[in-house]
């Protein structure tokens, strides 16, 4: 909300500049987002009167004036404004004169602008006619200022503007009010804090309320139907208006805060509201079939044309007004066109009334419609402030538009306000903030912002406290306890010196210590970390929610959002991959050919499975590796050379070894459009990830040009097996000497090496302690249906091996090799 | 006068001698040159100190002792040099062809990094673990109850719309509805069912926000949140803890300012500014919000049985995007989810 420093002037004597204020403001909770000074000294403008207007020869849109400014002879000045017209008095700036003017670049920044006698298109210029905005007075620039016929031809427009209570500057401050101070979102609201930081005091304008009843409730019938959604309707009578515009000053205060000034009575209503908080509607009376205004709820689907001129759909239950025949208004949040004011208007029922805030909430959220009135409403305004606004709203349209007020008012107040009470232990508050406060300081401080304090007990200190009525937010002790220490200031709470640790054993969370080792020993590999997006274009998210990967193993659904920003990102990813792909692509566009990444992160799959936490929603956390072009680099020793898939599984080794995974097995995968090809990786029977080639098709949207190979792991089920792995123990190194045998086999063509490590490993125990593949083999001098495999095989015991203990082994693998492969001895 | 074995054990010492220059001065400096260097020495069949070796029983008794230690010494410089040459050969090539251009470039290696992200949570993660503080974690698709109405939000209440929310089950009754948090708090909530106090924990993780992407908010960040209750913690007790946050982050002089505001789920609620330099601007620089934090809410203990009148606590929850750009001095939150190259290979 912005508020005007001026205006608060009216009603507040702080003696602050614009920039304390604006510091104490933040200081107490009104956090002030910018602070902007408007206006200008306006020295060198006058007031002048147009003698006569005659067109430009060499421009359409151009006159050249003949304008008076109280000097001996006339000043000629070309003017742009087709509004200008002989006998007009304007607002002129002569030579000399600084203002500032909006910049052709960016209309909404000003820079400043001299005045300079000046040639327009072969004409004498000498000043400039002005428009209210090039005087900083804001808004309107369809046309010069057109000043009051008595205004004094000459003198300066200063003494203009301040003759008619307008200012010469004005400061806009900007304030986020969060949501627990409905009682600040308003100039006498403001100005509550600001007394009781400064100690001055709020001087609120004496309005004459006059008792209930009287004519205007002869004129006016109120009726409640729906208590539970307004507890009180205020209706005041005004008649014989005269529409027209606002006075300057005004005019001035609503552009200051924002708003568009539009008539007397429409301006008045929100003049009142940015005063003292209540949001008031003013009806075309005599729109008003029977003078009745009936509160009820809507039953079933309405259509309702508000003021706006648009037709909204209102669901069962929307707090409406309705007078004698129809709906007239969306109670607090927007009147309908059917009853607004307009020029014809000659008589105004002004509406001040409390509506429930959480109604009002909803009907704005169904709506998408929020206005300053449902703003306010739906944070609680005064429940006591009715009467006071309409009739200081009435009281102004007298004074401004030639308003008639009809005796006395209607006030249907069928829930009376009940004052809150709160008790308050002194003992409580140096427990919460840490800081022994005066008893009395409290009491002092609680009592500036309009709480009264009753004493219950003097030891210990307790008080009882009563909440005024424009403070709904406060309910509870704790609530007076940040009363408090919001205006003692925070930053007069002192730090200790010491820290506080209780005296506990934190626990350390093994999933996230090896989640950082292995980001180290990937980092350490050459791979680059990515953050990329959780959301994805649904067809994406589809595309990719294949069982070959970790989160679509689940076989569930994507996960949709049901308000997506944009369709591009409606749904949560059910894998890594796309977005690897994507930085991929990108990276590649950007001359990046060898690419080495990868990314810990969540992926999601609605399925209800026994990890599901929240509804039926699996979520996992998932590795992705991904290399895309060269893996060795060119250089003077070599060529370089395009990344494989064992370049990946060899990272994918390293990976599962930190974190002590053992009995890893790869096996091939099963056909997947996504991947040209690839192999699971298993610990035990577990499936824990894949790596694979990602297709040509896959890659392709994302203008990938080079192979791509990547590795997906379900990382929660890694987690899972090794968090918890008892600590390592030592584990004595045996002290007799290794035995190394070489072993080359002949196998069949087609037949997989993976499958004979798995049989040497296990037909060679208990002796054989590593063994490894150092060749492999086929062409000139084997047999075409054949190939060669050599293996390392490393023996050991803790004992010395003998040869023929070795012997003994290699002819068990062997024969091992020999009855499941059909292998022989090369 | 002549004993034969004062005359053999002078020959033989004179053999040793004349040997003695040999053994020190011979030239090895190569594999093959120590081969025949210990040939010539110490071979069985022709090695000629192997053969005066042979002759100690010719020598006469007296002279024994000395011949014997004369001709062993020599044995024992023979093996030294051949062992020193022997290490000198085995350790490289060095002698076997020209020294390369040792200009060329080293073998290219692949060079990895870390995010940004990752490096600011790891540094806000180690100041606040030094503290005593573990770290917990959560789902990043929540229910109602755990993002809001746990945490003191009640139902249309406007401090809802202080966090846009993506939805994922409408909700049919009060509290119900799945979404995507919106903020770490739900761990807190988490935690807090699961364990009594005193609790001291920091909670990492990813969170959302449906508002419109622009250089400074993005539809997701990252968030630090920190937890603590227990007996006798006093806002004082908070101001400390993140003054000496602030401190590690930007600096033992930062300049750091708390103000009065609202989060539903803490009482009384504030944010912190640090004062950020900025020769550019009038002031020589402005207040920039680093974080949200205050006393948890008497509700939100009460809601998990936590008695409020013994325990209290404070809450503290930070963006990690925020804290990196300010660190980093990166201005669109947007090229951290770019994952360009050349802007991650400035972290490495």
């Amino acid at each position: 909300m912005i508020i005007s420093t001026n205006w608060l002037s009216d009603y507040i004597n702080h003696g602050l500049s614009a920039n304390e204020l604006a510091d104490q403001l933040t200081m107490c909770g009104l956090e002030v987002e910018s602070v902007e000074k408007l206006g200008s000294t306006f020295e060198g403008v006058v007031v002048g009167l147009v003698e006569s207007k005659r067109p430009h020869p060499n421009a359409d849109r151009l006159s050249v004036c003949m304008v008076n400014v109280g000097a001996e002879l006339p000043l000629q000045i070309v003017c742009g404004a087709s509004n200008v017209a002989p006998g007009q008095h304007v607002a002129v700036a002569t030579i000399g004169t600084t203002l500032q003017l909006p910049t052709r670049e960016d209309p909404s920044v000003t820079a400043p602008v001299v005045m300079k006698q000046a040639k327009i298109r072969g004409e004498e210029s000498s000043g400039m006619i002005c428009a209210s905005d090039e005087l900083g007075l804001g808004g309107d620039h369809s046309g010069i200022m057109v000043l009051d016929e008595t205004a004094a031809v000459g003198t300066s427009f200063v003494a203009y503007l301040s003759a008619r209570g307008s200012s010469l500057s004005d400061c806009a401050i900007d304030i986020s009010i969060t949501p627990n101070r409905p009682d600040a979102i308003s100039h006498l609201g403001i100005a509550r804090d600001v007394a009781a930081l400064t100690g001055a005091a709020v001087v609120r304008p004496s309005v004459d309320i006059p008792s209930v009843g009287g004519a205007a409730s002869e004129q006016v019938k109120i009726s409640i139907e729906a208590p539970e959604l307004c507890s009180r309707y205020t209706g005041v009578l005004v008649k014989n208006v005269v529409i027209q515009e606002s006075p300057e000053w005004m005019k001035q205060r609503l552009t200051t805060i924002g708003l568009r000034p539009r008539n007397i009575i429409v301006d008045i209503t929100n003049f009142v509201m940015y005063e003292c908080g209540q949001p008031l509607h003013a009806f075309d009376f005599d729109q008003v079939a029977g003078g009745q205004i009936i509160v009820k709820a809507t039953k079933g689907l309405t259509t309702f044309t508000t003021l706006d001129s648009k037709e909204r759909e209102l669901p069962s239950g929307t707090l409406m007004i309705c007078d004698g025949e129809r709906e007239v208004a969306i109670a607090g949040i927007m009147g309908g066109e059917n009853s607004e004011v307009t020029d014809k208007t000659t008589n105004v029922l002004i509406e001040s009334a409390y509506f429930d805030p959480s109604s009002i909430r909803r009907t704005s959220k169904a709506l998408q419609l929020q206005t300053d009135a449902s703003y306010r409403f739906e944070r609680g305004i005064d429940a006591k402030g009715q009467a006071w606004a309409a009739l200081r709203a009435a009281q102004l349209m007298v004074e401004l538009a030639g308003g008639e007020l009809v005796h006395g008012m209607v006030d249907n107040h069928p829930v009376p306000h009940v004052s809150r009470t709160v008790k308050v232990r002194a003992s409580r508050v140096g427990k919460i903030v840490g800081v022994e406060i005066a008893p009395d300081e409290m009491v002092r401080l609680v009592k500036a912002i309009g709480f009264e304090v009753r004493e219950l007990s003097s030891e210990p200190k307790e008080w009882e406290v009563t909440v005024p009525s424009f403070r709904p937010d406060v309910e509870r002790e704790i609530d007076v306890i940040e009363e408090i220490a919001r205006l003692y200031g925070f930053d007069n709470i002192p730090e200790p010196s010491h820290s506080r640790v209780p005296n506990f054993i934190p626990s350390v969370s093994n999933t996230r210590l090896q989640r950082e080792r292995i980001r180290d020993v990937l980092a350490g590999s050459g791979f680059r970390e990515t953050y990329t997006n959780s959301m994805l274009p649904s067809s994406t998210s589809e595309a990719f929610n294949s069982s070959s990967l970790p989160a679509g193993r689940f076989k569930g659904e994507v996960v949709l959002t049901l308000n997506p920003i944009t369709t591009e990102m409606s749904t949560l990813r059910p894998s890594m991959l796309p977005g690897m792909l994507k930085v991929v692509g990108h990276n590649q566009n950007h001359g990046q050919t060898a690419l080495r990444l990868f990314e810990f992160g969540r992926v999601h799959s609605k399925k209800k499975t026994n990890l599901s936490l929240v509804g039926d929603y699996t979520e996992i956390e998932s590795l992705i590796l991904i290399s895309s072009g060269n893996w060795s680099a060119q250089g003077w020793y070599g060529e370089g050379r395009e990344v494989d898939l064992f370049d990946l599984k060899g990272t994918i080794e390293l990976v599962l070894s930190a974190v002590g995974l053992s009995n890893i097995r790869f096996i091939d995968s099963k056909p997947d459009p996504l991947f040209s090809f690839g192999v699971d990786v298993l610990s035990g029977k577990r499936w824990i990830g894949t790596i694979a080639r990602v297709s040509n098709s896959a890659t392709k949207p994302y203008d990938i040009r080079s192979s791509t190979l990547m590795a997906e792991l379900d990382w929660t089920a890694i987690s899972d097996m090794t968090a918890s792995q008892s600590q390592v123990r030592y584990e004595a190194i045996s002290r007799f000497p290794v035995v190394e045998r070489d072993l080359a086999v002949l196998i069949g063509r087609d037949q997989a090496v993976g499958p004979i490590l798995e049989t040497i490993t296990r037909a060679g125990q208990p002796l054989l302690k590593a063994v490894q593949v150092f060749d492999l083999y086929e062409g000139k001098g084997i047999d075409p249906s054949k190939k060669s495999v050599a293996f390392g095989l490393r023996f050991g015991s803790d004992r010395t091996l003998r040869d023929n203990d070795v012997d003994r082994a290699v002819s068990k693998v062997l024969k091992a090799l020999e009855g499941d492969f059909d292998a022989q001895l090369r | 006068m002549s004993d034969p074995k004062n005359h053999s054990a002078e020959a033989a010492l004179a053999a040793l001698k004349e040997l003695q220059h040999e053994i020190q001065e011979s030239v090895l400096d190569s594999i093959e040159a120590v081969d025949e260097y210990r040939i010539r020495f110490l071979s069985r069949k022709q090695g000629q100190i192997t053969a005066l070796l042979k002759r100690i029983p010719e020598v006469a008794n007296e002279h024994k002792k000395h011949f014997g230690q004369e001709i062993n010494a020599a044995k024992a410089l023979v093996e030294a040099r051949i062992e020193s040459a022997t290490v000198q050969f085995s350790a490289g090539e060095e002698s076997s062809g020209p020294v390369p251009d040792l200009t060329l470039p080293g073998r290219v290696a692949a060079k990895g990094s870390l995010h940004p992200i990752t490096q600011a949570l790891r540094l806000i993660t180690r100041v606040f673990e030094s503290y005593g503080f573990e770290v917990a974690e959560g789902p990043e698709i929540e229910d109602d109850w755990h993002n809001f109405s746990a945490l003191n939000f009640p139902p249309d209440h406007p401090a809802r719309d202080m966090q846009d929310t993506f939805f994922i089950e409408a909700p049919s009754h009060v509290h119900s509805g799945i979404l995507l948090r919106t903020h770490t708090s739900p761990v807190q909530i988490r935690v807090m069912e699961n364990k009594k106090p005193p609790i001291r924990v920091i909670v990492p993780g990813r969170v959302y926000r449906n508002e419109a992407i622009s250089y400074k908010s993005y539809c997701l960040f990252h968030q630090v949140e920190g937890l603590y209750i227990d007996e006798g913690v006093t806002m004082a007790n908070l101001k400390q803890i993140i003054h000496a946050f602030a401190r590690t982050m930007f600096g033992e002089n930062v300049k750091m300012r708390f103000r009065p505001s609202f989060f539903p789920f803490t009482e009384p609620s504030a944010e912190v500014d640090i004062w950020w330099e900025d020769a550019n601007l009038p002031d020589g620089g402005r207040w920039m919000e680093i974080m949200g934090c205050g006393m948890v809410d008497p509700n939100v203990l009460e809601g998990l049985g936590i008695d409020s009148e013994k325990y209290t606590g404070y809450a503290f929850g930070m963006g990690i995007e925020r804290i990196s750009m300010l660190r980093f001095g990166i201005e669109d939150i947007r090229i951290l989810y770019e994952n360009d190259v050349r802007f991650l290979e400035q972290f490495s």
